[in-house]
């Protein structure tokens, strides 16, 4: 399972990074980081990447390839 | 797609005073009914009150759109059409990227210490005074010391503020007698925007200045220009004073939630979604099917009219486990739809929750307990709100009987 960012449509709310934190990661300037960008995510973290896509406020986050 | 079934239909009046005062009753007869109800008072318009179809027609703006479909009535949708908040897909992105790159959090860093400020000076004032009104004093008072110079709107025609704002938001719901007595004063604010934009009349450096460079360099129109500068004002001022106002109410109906917030503050940001989610400030906004199309496996016609509500969304019991109880430490408080969802999800959030956290971080410092008096609520079409709280602040050093803190 991956998580895509549509950077365009990210605003920088940070409710991804209080959900997922070792997944998310909004830098000083308040630019988010993708620690698994273009690869699959540790089975431990897909709960916590699952609840992030559910809570970005500007649908900027989106699942591949999960069930 | 087998979508054979027909709506099921209700036939309250949603809008009624009392409805208003008390919606939450309707709502759950909405969910309990469908994914997708007929609302036979107001011209068959198609009620969403469940969770998970709320999400799914925010998150579907090509089908559900906002171009004349944000309110109940024609005369409403004609004259905010073209705003950031009635418009859509390519024409959407353009307006919001002119102005939501001021709002996002991270361009609101600079704002942080200047609304923490204020908000620490406010609440000082307040509690020295012992008693005042939730929302006339504490409520209304920080936004309006901070979004009016944010937008850049000159000191003359302030005044207005408020009443215009509270107009905007009575216009959208469907043409009864509050919509109508709103929509002339929705005129002269649109007027007062025409004339900013004619004169040039903004602060400096403010958002409303960006907004006319932008227009300088041919990116915006002068019509979109006049939409942009009113598009974020009359949001930012009810939405956030709602919040307070119930956050003040709901804590001083529920001391124990206090009292965990005051031991445990690094839950002040979730209790801020939690207000937001069991007061949502907007109950809802409309939304136009494109297209023969279907909510839940309920057929919905091209044409027709959605109202989507985020307020009976929010008290979901199909998601949220007892809805109806304020938990400041629930879980996936987060999850709450009170800011909408999606490309229209409310670009001033990050603004709204810097303005609530900090009062509500100022006052558990010193605030003990909320004596409430008798509250009087504000009806609008859209806004759920208190006119006023009144409300006596108990501190450690009040010398009131709080020493005894369980």
């Amino acid at each position: 399972m991956r998580v895509e960012v549509d950077y365009d449509r990210c605003e920088g709310h940070g409710q991804c990074e209080e959900r997922a934190p070792a997944v998310f990661e909004l830098d000083d300037q308040g630019f988010l980081t993708h620690h698994y960008e273009g690869q699959d995510l540790p089975v431990e973290l897909e709960d916590a990447a699952r609840g992030a896509v559910a809570v970005c406020p500007v649908a900027a986050l989106r699942l591949v390839g999960s069930p | 797609m087998t979508t054979t079934a027909t709506a099921p239909r209700y036939d309250a009046d949603i809008y009624t005073d009392a409805a208003l005062r008390d919606p939450y009753e309707h709502y759950r007869a909405l969910r309990d009914l469908g994914p997708a109800v007929r609302l036979t008072a107001h011209d068959d318009a198609f009620a969403v009150a469940r969770y998970d179809d709320v999400k799914q027609v925010l998150g579907t703006p090509e089908v559900f759109r906002s171009a004349a479909g944000i309110a109940l009535n024609e005369p409403a949708n004609a004259a905010i059409l073209g705003c950031t908040l009635a418009s859509d897909g390519e024409r959407h992105a353009h307006l919001r990227r002119v102005v939501a790159h001021r709002l996002t959090p991270r361009a609101l860093r600079p704002m942080r210490e200047i609304v923490v400020e204020a908000a620490d000076a406010l609440v000082a004032d307040l509690v020295a005074r012992g008693s005042f009104d939730a929302v006339g004093d504490l409520a209304r008072a920080l936004p309006l010391s901070i979004v009016p110079d944010f937008i850049g709107w000159p000191e003359e025609g302030r005044e207005h503020l408020l009443r215009w704002a509270g107009a905007n938001f009575d216009s959208f719901g469907p043409l009864n007698a509050r919509a109508e007595a709103a929509l002339p004063q929705c005129g002269e604010m649109a007027a007062y925007g025409a004339a900013l934009v004619r004169d040039g009349n903004v602060l400096p450096g403010s958002l409303g200045a960006s907004v006319l460079e932008a227009r300088d360099r041919g990116e915006v129109t002068d019509e979109q220009c006049m939409m942009l500068m009113l598009d974020y004002l009359a949001p930012s001022l009810d939405t956030t004073i709602s919040a307070v106002g119930s956050a003040i109410w709901l804590f001083g109906t529920h001391p124990a939630q206090w009292e965990r917030l005051r031991a445990e503050p690094e839950l002040i940001a979730n209790a801020v979604q939690e207000v937001v989610r069991l007061e949502s400030p907007i109950r809802g906004f409309g939304r136009l099917a494109a297209e023969d199309t279907e909510i839940g496996g309920v057929p919905v016609p091209a044409g027709s009219r959605v109202l989507v509500l985020y307020a009976a969304a929010n008290r979901d019991e199909r998601h949220f486990a007892d809805p109806d109880t304020f938990d400041v430490a629930r879980p996936d408080a987060l999850e709450q739809l009170g800011f909408g969802y999606g490309e229209h999800g409310c670009a001033g959030q990050g603004l709204a929750k810097l303005e609530v956290q900090a009062l509500l971080t100022a006052l558990v410092r010193v605030v003990t307990r909320f004596e409430l008096g008798a509250p009087e609520r504000a009806l609008n079409n859209l806004i759920r709100a208190f006119a006023s709280v009144p409300v006596t602040v108990h501190t450690d050093r009040s010398g009131a009987p709080d020493h005894h803190r369980r």
